[in-house]
C-alpha cells in the first residue's frame, strides 16, 4: 500500500481543511478549507494511482477518479453548508456521483434504484419538511441564518474523533484488503443454468430478430423424461452452451441448439434472483418495516399539538434556558 | 420389689382403638370456629355466633358424656390422620411419626368433661355477657372462644407431644387473642402481650422438653413412651435405689417439661402474667384464667408423672414453687382492692396448691382440686362479672355494698357465697375435700422440707379463707351502696347510649341486675359446686371418684408406686420397713399410708387434716367477718361497718406500717422483673437497634451510596444534548478501533 | 459510454488496491458524515448526515460485492435502502412534530436528558 507517513500526513491535513470548512460564528474559511481538503484526498487518491501503475497499471476506471471526487467535494459541501437546502441538494449530488460510482462497479439496478429511492423521493421528502419546518422569514433576516445554522458544535473535537477513525479505519483497511484471497471464476453461466425461461426467451427472440440459431414458436426446451413418464429437468449443458429443444411435441425429435453468444445474466437479473433466491424473509420483513414506518409517520405528523401559545414559549424559553446553562 | 406396677399396668392394660364418634368432640368447636368465621365473613349482625358456639360445644359435651360412659377405665387411642411422618434413616429415633390421634384414657376424660362442661356454660353466660358488643366483636369473641376449646381439647386428648404442643400454643394464642379483646385499651394490649410473652418463656421450655424426648425416647407418642423399655428401666431403676442410673437427659426432659408447666400454669416466677390477663372479659377470666388452661400445667405433669418420677430434682422443685406461689399469692391477694384481681391472685395461690400436690405424688388430691376449683373459680368468677357488668365495669370493693339486699342479685350473691366457702375450705365443701388431701399428703410424703411445706400450706389456707371472705362481706353484706364504674356498656345493651352517658353524668345510675341466662348458669355452676363435694363420697377407699378414675391412668399407676420409689431416691436407699409396702397393690393403699410413717401428732394425717384445716380456714373467716363484716348480728364482734368504703382494718393495716402497701404492690415484683429483665433487655436491645441501624443499615446504604456517587462524578458528562452522545461515541468507536490496530500491529 | 461501463454480467475480476480505493472513499464519506452530524444543530441537516453515512456504507458493499462477483452485497444495499427509508419517514414526521413544539430546529435545544 502508499507510504503511511503520506496517509497520515494528508489525514490530518484533510482534517485541517474540513475543520476550516465547518461553519463558525464570524470569519468564514470555507474555501480554504475545502481546497486543503481537497489537495490532500487528491494527494492520497494519487498516491494510492502511483501506486497501483506501479503494480503493473492497474489503474481503476477513469471515471472513479471524476465520480469520486463529485462525492466526497458534494459530501464536504453537506456537511459544512450553513443553509439546510443547500445542505440537501448538495448531497443529492453526492447520491448521483455514488449512482457513477455504483455504474463503475457493474451494479446498474443499484445505481438506478439509489437515484429513483434517494434522490427521487427521500431527498424530496426532506426538502419538503425543510421547507416545513423553518420560520416564515421576516424582512430583515432574509440573508440570516439561525445561529444554531451559522455555528458549528464542537468543530475541533468532532473533527479530531473523525479523522482519528479515518486514520484507523484506512489502516485497519490497508492491513486487511491485500490478505483478501482472489476472487473464484465467475459463476454467470452456473447462474443462468438456473434459469432455462430465460435462456428460451432469448433464443425465441433470435427466432423474431431473424437470426440463425433461434427456436420456432411451436418448439420448446427438451426435458429428461423421468421413468414414471412425467417430465424431468431441462436438458443444459453448460459447459458447453447449448441446449436441447423437443421439435415435435408429441416426444419425437429432438435437436441440440447452442446459446446466444451475449447471453448472460444482467445486473438486475443476478440481484432480483439472489434476493428472491436467498433473502425470502427478509424481503418480507422489509416491507413490513415499511409500512409500519408509513403508519407511524403519518400518526406522528398528524397529531395536534394542544400547547397554547403562552405555555408553548415558557417551555421554550426554560429549555433554552437549560441549554444555556449547560453550555 | 417385684416388679414396677407400671410395668404390669402398661403390660396388661393394652391400648384399645376408640369408635371413630369420639372424634367430634374436639371437631365439634373446630365446626364452630369454620362457622363463626363464615359469620365473619357475612358480616353477621346478630348473636348467631353465640348459638352456634353454644350449640357446637354443647354437642361436644354431650359427646364427651357418651366417651364417659362407654370408654371410661380404658385406654384407648383414636387416629383422624396420619399427621407426621418423617424419617431419615432407618435407626431407632430416626423416624418421626405424629399423629393428629387422641388419646382416651381417664385423665384425658376428667379434662374433656370438665373443659367442655364448663366451656357450655361459660358460652351460655357470655351470651347475654357480651350482648353490647353485638355486631362489633362478638364474632371475633365467640370465634376465638371456639377455638380455644378447640384447642384445648387437642392439648388434653392428644396422643402424642406434638399435639399437646400445638394446643398448648393454640390456648396461648386464643388467650392472647381474648386478653386483648377490648385493643382499643392500652392496659388490655399490654397485658395481652404480656401473658404472650411471659408464656413464651414456658413454651420455650415445653419445647425443648419435647425435642429432647424425642432425642432421648424415639418417640413423641404417649403409649410407645409409656410402654418403652427404656422409661419402665428408669423407673425400675430409681425403685430399686439406683437413680444414678439414670441419664442425665432423661432428667433434664422433666426440667423442661416443667418449666414449659410454670409458664401456662402461671407458677412463681412466670405468674405475673396472670393478674394482668383479668383486663380481658370475664366470661375468658372464668373459662380460660380460671378453669381450664392455666391446668394445662398440671395436665402435663400430671400426664407424663412417669417422667417425672425418674428426675431426682423436678418434683421436689414444683413442690416448693408450688408452695411459694401459693404463699405469696395469697399474701398480695389479701390486700388488693379489686376483687377479679382478688381472685386472679386466688387462682395463682390455688394452682400453687394443685402444683404441691402433684409434688406430694398425690396425683388425686391435685387433680381432684383441678376439678373442684375450676367449678368454684369459674362460679366466682361469673358472679364478679355479673357485678361487674351490673355496675358498669365497677370492681373496686371499697365502692360496693350490700348486693345481698338488693333486687334482682339474691343469685349472685348465693353463689358467691357458695364459692368463697368452697374456696375458704369451710367443711364439707368440695374445696375443703380436695384442700385437705394435698395437706395431708405434704405431712406424709418424705421429702425435701416437705413438712414445712405444709404447715406454709395451711397458713395459706388461713389466708386465702380471709381474702375470700373479704370479698364477701365488703361487697354483699353491709348498707347498700354503691358508685358506678367508667364503662357505659351496661346501659349500652339497653339501646339507648347516648341517654345512658347523661345519667351517669348526672349520677343517676341504675344498676343493670343480671339476665335469666346469667343466673341460670349461676345456679347451675353453685349446684355443681355443692354437688362436687359429693365427688369424694363415691369411692372413700381410693380417695373419693378422681381417684377411682386416675386408678386407670399413667398418672395413677405412678401414684401407686410412688411412695417406694421416692422413698427410694430421696432417703437414698435407706428404707424404712415401712415405706417399703407397695408389693401388695394399692387396694390397701389407703389403710397403708397411717401405717407408713407419715403422721401428724400420731394420728392419721387425713383424718388429723380434716380438724386442722378446717380450724384454719374458719379462723381466717372470723377475722375477715371481724374486720369487713357488716353492722349487725353480733355488734361488737362481727363487723360493725356501716360505709362502703371504711372499716376496722384500715386501723390496723394503718399499725402494720408499709407492709400492707408493699402487698397491694404486688410485692414490687413486676418492677423487680421490669429492673432485671425487661430493663436490662431494653438496653441490649437498643444497643442491637444501634448496631443495625450504624453497622449493617449503614454498610447497606454504603453500598447504595457508592454508585450514587459514582453517578453524581459522572452527572456532569450527561449534558443532555444529542450532539454530545454522538461524539462521544463516535470518539469511543475511534479509541476502540485504535487499540485493535496497536494490538494487531 | 454508459454501455461500456454497464456491462452484462460481471467484467475480470477485480484488484485489491481498487477495491482499497473504493474502500477509502467510503471511509472518508463516513467520517465526513459523521463530523456532519455531530457538528450541525440542525436536525434535518443531523438525519441528511446519517443517510451520507449510510450511503458510504453502500459503496463498500457494493465494492466488496464487485470484488466478490456476487450479488450479496447488492442485495444488502436494497434492506440498507429500506431502513434508510424507513427512517426517513420516521425521523421527518418526529422532527415537523419536534418542530411545532418548540419552534426551533435545533437539536440541542432538547437536552431533556441533561444530568
Amino acid at each position: 500500500m502508499i507510504s503511511p507517513i503520506i496517509l497520515y500526513a494528508m489525514i490530518a491535513l484533510g482534517a485541517v481543511g474540513v475543520l476550516l470548512a465547518l461553519p463558525r460564528a464570524k470569519a468564514s474559511f470555507a474555501l480554504p478549507g475545502f481546497l486543503i481538503g481537497a489537495t490532500a484526498g487528491g494527494i492520497v487518491i494519487a498516491a494510492l494511482g502511483s501506486k497501483a501503475l506501479a503494480d503493473g497499471g492497474n489503474l481503476p476506471n477513469m471515471y472513479f477518479y471524476v465520480f469520486g471526487f463529485v462525492a466526497l467535494a458534494a459530501a464536504l459541501r453537506v456537511v459544512t453548508h450553513p443553509k439546510p437546502v443547500y445542505s440537501a441538494l448538495y448531497f443529492i449530488l453526492t447520491i448521483l456521483a455514488t449512482c457513477g460510482l455504483f455504474l463503475i462497479l457493474s451494479a446498474e439496478f443499484m445505481a438506478f434504484a439509489l437515484v429513483i429511492i434517494y434522490a427521487g423521493a427521500i431527498l424530496i421528502t426532506y426538502l419538503f419538511v425543510i421547507m416545513l419546518a423553518t420560520q416564515a422569514p421576516t424582512e430583515e433576516m432574509v440573508e440570516n441564518q439561525p445561529a444554531f445554522d451559522r455555528v458549528a458544535r464542537e468543530p475541533v473535537l468532532a473533527t479530531v474523533s473523525g479523522f482519528l477513525m479515518l486514520a484507523v479505519l484506512s489502516t485497519l483497511l490497508a492491513q486487511g484488503v491485500p490478505t483478501l484471497k482472489t476472487p473464484p471464476a465467475p459463476e454467470s453461466d452456473a447462474l443462468l443454468a438456473e434459469l432455462p425461461l430465460r435462456i428460451e426467451r432469448s433464443l425465441r427472440e433470435r427466432n423474431t430478430l431473424g437470426e440463425e440459431g433461434g427456436i420456432l414458436p411451436t418448439e420448446s426446451l427438451a426435458r429428461e423424461v423421468m421413468q414414471d413418464g412425467s417430465a424431468g429437468q431441462y436438458i443444459i449443458d453448460v459447459a458447453n452452451r447449448t441446449v436441447t429443444v423437443q421439435v415435435d411435441a408429441e416426444g419425437g425429435a429432438r435437436r441440440v441448439v447452442s446459446w446466444p453468444e451475449d447471453l448472460a445474466l444482467t445486473n438486475t437479473e443476478g440481484v432480483g434472483y439472489e434476493l428472491i433466491k436467498a433473502h425470502p424473509g427478509a424481503i418480507e420483513i422489509a416491507g413490513v418495516i415499511l409500512l409500519m414506518a408509513m403508519l407511524g409517520a403519518v400518526v406522528l405528523a398528524r397529531k395536534q399539538m394542544q400547547i397554547d401559545e403562552d405555555a408553548k414559549r415558557a417551555q421554550a424559553q426554560g429549555l433554552a434556558g437549560g441549554e444555556g446553562a449547560a453550555s | 420389689m417385684m416388679i414396677s406396677p407400671l410395668l404390669a399396668a402398661a403390660d396388661t392394660a393394652g391400648v384399645g382403638v376408640a369408635p371413630a364418634w369420639v372424634l367430634a368432640i374436639p371437631f365439634l368447636p373446630m365446626l364452630a370456629v369454620v362457622l363463626t368465621t363464615l359469620c365473619a365473613i357475612s358480616k353477621n349482625k346478630t348473636k348467631l355466633p353465640a348459638w352456634i358456639t353454644v350449640g357446637c360445644l354443647a354437642g361436644s359435651f354431650v359427646v364427651t358424656m357418651l366417651a364417659f360412659m362407654t370408654l371410661s377405665g380404658e385406654t384407648n387411642t383414636v387416629t383422624a390422620w396420619r399427621w407426621f411422618d418423617l424419617s431419615w434413616g432407618d435407626g431407632v429415633g430416626q423416624q418421626m411419626v405424629a399423629n393428629l390421634g387422641f388419646y382416651i384414657d381417664n385423665l384425658s376424660l376428667l379434662w374433656m368433661m370438665f373443659v367442655t362442661g364448663l366451656a357450655t356454660l361459660i358460652a351460655i353466660y357470655a351470651s347475654e355477657y357480651m350482648e353490647h358488643d353485638v355486631g362489633k366483636g362478638y364474632t371475633r369473641f365467640f370465634f376465638a372462644f371456639a377455638l380455644f376449646v378447640f384447642s384445648m381439647l387437642c392439648l388434653v386428648m392428644g396422643d402424642n407431644l406434638l399435639l399437646l404442643y400445638l394446643g398448648w400454643e393454640g390456648v396461648g394464642l386464643c388467650s392472647y387473642l381474648l386478653i386483648g379483646y377490648f385493643y382499643k385499651k392500652p392496659e388490655a394490649v399490654a397485658a395481652a402481650k404480656k401473658a404472650f410473652i411471659v408464656n413464651r418463656i414456658g413454651d420455650l421450655g415445653l419445647a425443648i422438653g419435647v425435642m429432647l424426648t424425642f432425642v432421648h425416647f424415639g418417640t413423641l407418642e404417649y403409649a410407645e413412651l409409656f410402654n418403652s423399655a427404656q422409661l419402665q428401666g428408669y423407673i425400675a431403676a430409681v425403685q430399686e435405689g439406683r437413680a444414678g442410673d439414670v441419664p442425665l437427659m432423661a432428667q433434664l426432659i422433666a426440667v423442661f417439661l416443667m418449666i414449659g408447666a410454670f409458664g401456662k400454669s402461671a407458677q412463681f416466677p412466670l405468674y405475673v402474667w396472670l393478674p394482668d390477663a383479668m383486663e380481658g372479659p370475664t366470661p375468658v377470666s372464668a373459662l380460660i384464667h380460671a378453669a381450664t388452661m392455666v391446668t394445662a400445667g398440671l395436665y402435663l405433669i400430671a400426664r407424663m408423672l412417669p417422667v417425672f418420677l425418674v428426675s431426682e430434682w423436678a418434683l421436689p422443685v414444683v413442690a416448693w414453687v408450688g408452695t411459694i406461689t401459693a404463699l405469696l399469692a395469697a399474701t398480695i391477694g389479701m390486700a388488693q382492692f379489686d376483687i377479679k384481681r382478688i381472685m386472679a391472685y386466688s387462682t395463682v395461690s390455688q394452682l400453687g396448691y394443685m402444683f404441691a400436690g402433684l409434688a406430694f405424688l398425690t396425683s388425686t388430691g391435685g387433680v381432684f382440686h383441678v376439678v373442684t376449683h375450676a367449678f368454684f373459680k369459674a362460679l366466682l368468677f361469673l358472679c364478679c362479672g355479673a357485678v361487674m357488668h351490673g355496675f358498669a365495669g365497677q370492681l373496686d370493693l371499697r365502692k360496693l355494698s350490700g348486693l345481698w339486699h338488693m333486687k334482682g342479685w339474691r343469685i349472685v350473691s348465693v353463689g358467691m357465697l357458695i364459692g368463697c366457702l368452697n374456696l375458704a375450705g369451710v367443711p364439707f365443701t368440695a374445696g375443703y375435700f380436695s384442700k385437705d388431701m394435698i395437706l395431708a399428703e405434704a405431712f406424709v410424703t418424705p421429702g425435701y422440707g416437705y413438712s414445712l411445706l405444709g404447715w406454709v400450706l395451711l397458713l395459706t389456707a388461713g389466708m386465702t379463707a380471709y381474702y375470700t371472705f373479704r370479698v364477701f362481706f365488703r361487697v354483699f353484706t353491709g348498707p347498700v351502696q354503691f358508685e358506678a364504674g367508667d364503662e357505659h356498656h351496661g346501659s349500652d345493651d339497653h339501646g339507648q347510649d347516648g341517654h345512658a352517658h347523661e345519667d351517669h353524668a348526672q349520677g343517676h345510675f341504675h344498676p343493670h341486675a343480671p339476665g335469666i341466662r346469667i343466673n341460670a348458669v349461676l345456679a347451675t355452676l353453685s349446684v355443681l359446686a355443692v354437688l362436687a363435694a359429693g365427688l369424694y363420697f363415691v369411692s372413700p377407699d381410693k380417695h373419693g371418684w378422681v381417684g377411682d378414675m386416675l386408678e386407670e391412668s399413667t398418672a395413677h399407676n405412678v401414684y401407686t408406686a410412688d411412695h417406694s420409689a421416692a422413698a427410694m431416691f430421696v432417703i437414698d436407699g435407706d428404707t424404712h420397713g415401712a415405706h417399703g409396702h407397695d408389693d401388695h397393690g394399692h387396694a390397701d393403699d389407703h389403710a397403708a399410708h397411717g401405717a407408713h410413717g407419715g403422721s401428724i401428732l400420731g394420728m392419721d394425717p387425713h383424718k388429723v387434716m380434716y380438724y386442722v384445716s378446717a380450724v384454719f380456714g374458719l379462723t381466717g373467716i372470723l377475722i375477715a367477718a371481724w374486720a369487713h363484716g357488716p353492722k349487725g348480728l353480733v355488734s361488737g364482734f362481727i363487723g360493725g361497718r356501716v360505709e362502703a368504703g371504711k372499716c376496722r382494718m384500715d386501723g390496723v393495716a394503718a399499725k402494720l406500717g408499709p407492709i400492707p402497701r408493699w402487698a397491694e404492690n404486688k410485692w414490687y415484683v413486676d418492677e423487680f422483673y421490669h429492673f432485671i429483665l425487661v430493663r436490662p433487655l431494653r438496653v441490649c436491645s437498643h444497643i442491637f437497634h444501634m448496631i443495625d441501624k450504624l453497622l449493617v443499615d449503614g454498610l447497606v446504604n454504603l453500598f447504595g451510596y457508592l454508585p450514587r456517587l459514582l453517578g453524581r462524578g459522572a452527572q456532569p458528562g450527561q449534558s443532555g444534548v444529542l450532539h454530545g452522545y454522538a461524539l462521544s461515541m463516535a470518539g469511543g468507536v475511534g479509541v476502540i478501533l485504535f487499540i485493535v490496530v496497536m494490538v494487531t500491529l | 459510454m454508459i454501455a461500456t461501463l454497464a456491462q452484462a454480467g460481471f467484467p475480470e475480476a477485480m484488484s485489491g488496491l481498487t477495491l482499497y480505493h473504493y474502500l477509502f472513499i467510503s471511509a472518508v464519506m463516513f467520517v465526513l458524515g459523521l463530523i456532519g452530524f455531530v457538528t450541525r444543530r440542525n436536525l434535518i441537516v443531523m438525519f441528511l448526515c446519517t443517510e451520507m453515512m449510510f450511503q458510504a456504507s453502500g459503496i463498500a458493499l457494493v465494492a466488496f460485492s464487485r470484488f466478490y462477483l456476487e450479488y450479496t452485497g447488492q442485495v444488502f444495499v436494497i434492506f440498507v435502502l429500506t431502513v434508510a427509508a424507513a427512517e426517513a419517514a420516521m425521523a421527518l414526521a418526529l422532527v415537523v412534530l419536534l418542530f411545532r413544539r418548540n419552534e426551533s430546529l435545533d437539536g440541542s435545544v432538547w437536552s431533556l436528558l441533561k444530568g
